[in-house]
């Protein structure tokens, strides 16, 4: 095992944001290194909060975030921060190199540096032959790399991308995982933010997956998936026929204990050591059985969150 | 070995570049937002319109200057087929009595009142283009991931606001000044300082108050058509409102102090050190320059703490 000291590029320390009596974020600490680390979770589940915090677009009610041992909230944290946000509207009526451009003036170079700069970001994101149309006429594919453009202007060493992918096509979705790769070879930190598990998967095994505004997990897929193998989880199963679907699961192994609540005349409430292999066995009882489910509801919000991501589909599990 | 191969071939290092502070921000912020307004042929249609004022009152003041200095006798010829004959007396009196154009109080007060018609109009236009489109469309990420703060992308707006105003009202103001004593009398610069500092003192008001206000009504209401219907309401609508309240029911002439341009106007007057009863038109009464300064300044206050709470609150993740 190695000694050498990681450098941390960004880290949360106890981070809570709340805005009035909705909390965004619940006591987040995680530090991220270099290389691609993905950001996953079911909407609402503190991504954008996450995000936000990190880019220093918003100040933490608790705790404190750093970049490279600097406050992200400073200005000058920013300036090792390129923010790729999930929004695409911007001016419209310019052509994206200009708009690119307007951005190097903001970052603080001279005219014709920012010119160069601006010039080189977008050759570097293939939008250099494109950029003098008016962004108004823009696909969403141009829009994201437009955007990823302006965020590499300063080639910073934290790069936050909010669903970078979205919108483009598997050609250029290639080329973007290659530019992402490229990009974590230079030494920088890129977090990344998507829905899509499995183009993640294909960038990188770390992954952190928030819930209800707390890390659920955190770390490579593969001991993510290792831990979820052996987490007891509570599922609570709804069926019309509840008795019969009763005395057929006590036939499953993978479950320690079984409830049926006087509350709930249709649910019942079920313990598993082994999540996974009960879905499996799950599915084959209720074909085998012809047995009607109207609703399957993990009810740890993280094991639910992880399951959601892990099993496949879009968190909602 | 290839990944470092790779990364040599790409070129990308740590960025050493030059780079000012983020107070530079504050000028880019405001060179993006008026390379927009700039874009729009509307900007430079109105545009026209100021200037043409700007040249009324720029030629009206030289031929004031000219008849005074120039012409001795009696009757002049005017061109055309037939010819007409007029009085220079006559045509120099109406120049300085009823156009004011002699490089006094009025003179400077009058043309900004005049142009005030036109910045009214083009602040409204470009109102929701330099701010309401940012909160409209959530572009401020943008700005905001760059190492500038809010405080810099509000101040680079206002500059930009600030600006435009400034471009038909403080500037052509100043150069009237210029241009009077220069064709007048060189002791004009020193001997009317006070005027001096009434033109820059009523111009940098206008400019500030409205610059201000519009990216308050702009980042609240976003939009072009409900910037531009507040907009008149607050200049247009409390102009007959005020006018019919004290002229027409007889109230205390403190109820003009509702119509904003008005107050800018009394405070430019109190500026100017300008006697307050010959203020025109003489039969409406005024409020006292003081009640106009207060009134003034709390707006300028008042819109910049909405906008302050209004750029904070672009927080809230919706």
């Amino acid at each position: 095992m190695s000694t050498t000291k990681v450098q941390k590029i960004l880290e949360f320390r106890n981070v809570s944001k709340f805005y009035g009596a909705v909390i965004g974020l619940n006591s987040v600490s995680v530090a991220l290194p270099r290389g691609i680390i993905g950001l996953v979770g079911p909407n609402g589940a503190g991504k954008s909060t996450f995000l936000k915090l990190a880019a220093g677009q918003l100040k933490p009610s608790l705790g404190e975030v750093t970049i490279l041992d600097q406050p992200a909230w400073e200005w000058k944290a920013k300036t090792k921060i390129g923010f790729c946000p999930e929004v695409d509207s911007f001016y419209e009526d310019m052509t994206g190199r200009d708009f690119v451009r307007s951005m190097a003036r903001l970052v603080g170079y001279p005219k014709e540096l920012a010119y160069e700069k601006a010039d080189a970001a977008l050759e570097r994101v293939g939008m250099a032959s494109r950029a003098d149309r008016v962004v108004r006429g823009y696909s969403k594919g141009m829009r994201q790399r437009t955007k990823l453009a302006q965020a590499l202007l300063h080639s910073p060493e934290l790069l936050i991308l909010d669903e970078p992918l979205s919108g483009i096509d598997p050609v250029g979705r290639q080329e973007m995982l290659d530019l992402f790769r490229s990009l974590a070879a230079e030494g920088k930190c890129l977090l990344i933010s998507s829905h899509e598990l499995e183009e993640l998967e294909k960038l990188t095994e770390q992954v952190i997956i928030l819930a209800k505004g707390r890390i659920a997990d955190q770390g490579s897929i593969f001991e993510i998936r290792e831990r979820i193998e052996n987490l007891p989880l509570s599922i609570r199963i709804d069926s019309s026929e509840r008795k019969r679907l009763a005395q057929t699961l006590l036939q499953c192994d993978e479950i320690a204990t079984l409830d049926l609540p006087a509350n709930l005349p249709q649910s019942l409430i079920v313990r598993v050591n082994t999540p996974k292999k009960f879905y499996e066995s799950l599915a084959q009882f209720v074909l085998r059985e012809n047995l009607p489910i109207s609703r399957l509801e993990p009810l740890d919000e993280s094991a639910h969150a992880i399951l959601g991501y892990l099993l496949g589909g879009s968190g909602k599990t | 070995m290839a990944e470092a191969h790779l990364t040599g071939f790409l070129g990308y290092r740590e960025d050493t570049s030059r780079r000012s502070g983020s107070w530079r921000g504050i000028v880019a912020v405001a060179r993006a937002s008026l390379r927009m307004v700039f874009r729009r042929k509307m900007f430079w249609a109105l545009y026209a319109f100021s200037l043409l004022i700007f040249l009324f009152y720029l030629f009206g003041q030289y031929l004031t200057v000219y008849i005074e200095n120039r012409v001795s006798e009696a009757m002049v010829r005017q061109g055309g087929v037939f010819g007409r004959m007029f009085n220079p007396q006559e045509l120099s009196k109406v120049l300085t009595s009823s156009l004011h154009m002699n490089g006094s109080a009025d003179t400077y007060g009058d043309f900004i009142w005049t142009e005030g018609y036109i910045v009214i109009v083009i602040m409204a236009l470009v109102g929701s283009l330099l701010i309401g489109n940012d909160f409209q469309h959530n572009s401020l990420p943008f700005y905001l991931s760059k190492p500038i703060g809010k405080f810099h992308y509000l101040l680079g707006k206002a500059l930009a606001a600030g600006g435009i105003t400034a471009i038909m009202t403080l500037i052509p103001c100043l150069c009237l000044f210029l241009e009077y004593g220069f064709i007048e009398d060189w002791s004009y610069y020193w001997t009317e300082w006070r005027l001096f500092l009434g033109v820059v003192g009523y111009g940098s008001l206008v400019v500030v108050t409205l610059s201000s206000m519009i990216l308050a009504v702009s980042a609240w209401l976003r939009r072009t058509g409900p910037v531009i219907l507040v907009w008149i309401s607050l200049f247009v609508l409390s102009r007959f409102i005020q006018r019919w309240l004290v002229d027409g029911l007889g109230l205390s002439p403190s109820w003009r102090l509702i119509d904003t341009w008005n107050n800018l106007y009394l405070t430019a007057m109190w500026l100017f050190d300008y006697d307050h009863a010959k203020i025109r038109p003489t039969n409406q009464a005024q409020p006292p320059y003081g009640q106009a300064v207060v009134v003034v300044s709390l707006t300028i206050l008042v819109c910049i703490l909405s906008l302050r709470n209004r750029v904070r609150a672009v927080e809230v993740v919706r």
